[in-house]
């Protein structure tokens, strides 16, 4: 098992060391570029960037990071636009996006995509393919909670569309006729307590992101 | 005999010369030594700089072997400031102490993470159920679950320490913002 610290910084994304090995790993892509580990990558896991209400809904027995108490005033709720004042280093002239755009990044069968942010929050639920494979890509109750899905049942390809005059977040499904939620399950029809294989999602801004995957496609409409 | 002994006195006098030039040398070689070691990673690794790859892999292969290349110049220097220290004029002796401070310092601080003095690390993470958390419903988080375990790390936390060591449900894992 590894303990990780902040070790550096390339070009806007952090290093990291292990305290074990002291090998020097990139924070985007989990791989181990220097070291006793050099050419291991560490497992991306599932997570979600989702707003604490929703995540609350989801998960009430859940346990919540607590603040560390001298660094609390360090804390600062308005990040995001004293980030956006910093300069960027690198930059991508003559592709489609601003440096500082959000994306949310997929990458199935070796095809990386980035998908705007602003065009999910409007176009939700997006079905997409992303290395052949059917996704779906669905901006949350909240207005601001991103999710992805392989848009697949039992191999079978699915559609989704938005459940008309409802409140609730709810998707219908083209086959049986299932009701969705936010999660990916289908909470009535013939695939009631099924769920979707959620797809591990990275939130980044799009020089970054593109920095990373310089092959990348850009979802667009 | 008045004659040989003056050349054997010069003599002695030239190998000392030399001598001290040499000590001076291995001075001179081992603060810049430890003060590169420490300098270049630090010039290149900085924030809001673009980093060439090649540059990066320099200054990553430098800052690993830089706690014990300093500590090791260090030490040489430290030796030679002590050869020297009796043969040094004033001008000399303040060179020493100038040198000496310098590869100190380097050595020190190839060994410690100034990136983790402007981001503290969070050394055990604490946590609260949900139910008692304030924390505004519109704000970020960032959701783990593994086996039932559900965690979350708000956004304007990582965005401060960007990195949390935890165990979820069993599995070891770093979230990083």
């Amino acid at each position: 098992m590894l303990h990780f610290y902040l070790a550096g910084i390339n070009n806007q994304n952090f290093l990291m060391r292990d305290r074990e090995t002291g090998t020097w790993w990139q924070q985007i892509s989990g791989k181990a570029i220097l070291g006793p580990l050099k050419g291991a990558a560490l497992e991306l896991a599932p997570s979600d960037e989702l707003s604490f209400g929703l995540w609350k809904r989801e998960s009430p027995g859940g346990q919540v990071l607590a603040a560390v108490a001298r660094d609390q005033k360090e804390y600062d709720s308005k990040w995001e636009a004293e980030v956006a004042k910093h300069p960027v280093v690198i930059s991508f002239p003559g592709t489609e996006l601003k440096s500082r755009d959000l994306v949310v990044g997929l990458e199935l069968s070796g095809e990386a995509r980035a998908y705007p942010v602003e065009a999910i929050l409007k176009q939700s639920p997006i079905q997409d393919r992303v290395g052949g494979n059917p996704v779906l890509v669905l901006a949350g109750p909240d207005g601001k909670s991103v999710r992805a899905f392989a848009s697949r049942l039992d191999g079978f390809e699915m559609e989704f569309f938005r459940k008309s005059a409802s409140d609730d977040f709810l998707l219908v499904d083209s086959m049986g006729g299932s009701e969705w939620n936010f999660r990916g399950c289908a909470v009535s029809g013939s695939a009631r307590g099924r769920c979707l294989h959620a797809l591990p999602a990275i939130k980044d801004y799009w020089f970054d992101w593109r920095n990373y995957h310089p092959e990348t496609t850009v979802y667009r409409r | 005999m008045d004659f040989l002994e003056e050349g054997v006195v010069s003599d002695t006098m030239a190998q000392s010369v030399r001598k001290s030039r040499s000590f001076w040398m291995m001075f001179a070689v081992c603060v810049l030594g430890a003060t590169i070691l420490f300098l270049i990673p630090a010039y290149i690794i900085r924030p809001f700089r673009y980093q060439s790859p090649r540059a990066l892999v320099w200054a990553i292969t430098i800052r690993q072997h830089a706690p014990f290349g300093s500590a090791l110049a260090a030490c040489i220097t430290f030796l030679m400031a002590w050869v020297l220290w009796s043969r040094a004029a004033r001008a000399g002796k303040a060179l020493i102490v100038l040198g000496a401070l310098l590869a100190t310092g380097s050595a020190i601080m190839s060994r410690l993470n100034y990136f983790e003095w402007m981001f503290h690390p969070v050394r055990q993470p604490n946590f609260a159920p949900a139910g008692s958390t304030k924390l505004d419903s519109g704000e970020m988080v960032l959701a783990l679950s593994f086996n039932n375990d559900a965690r979350a790390y708000p956004v304007r936390e990582m965005a401060y320490h960007h990195i949390v060591n935890d165990v979820v449900g069993g599995i070891p894992v770093a979230v990083t913002y």
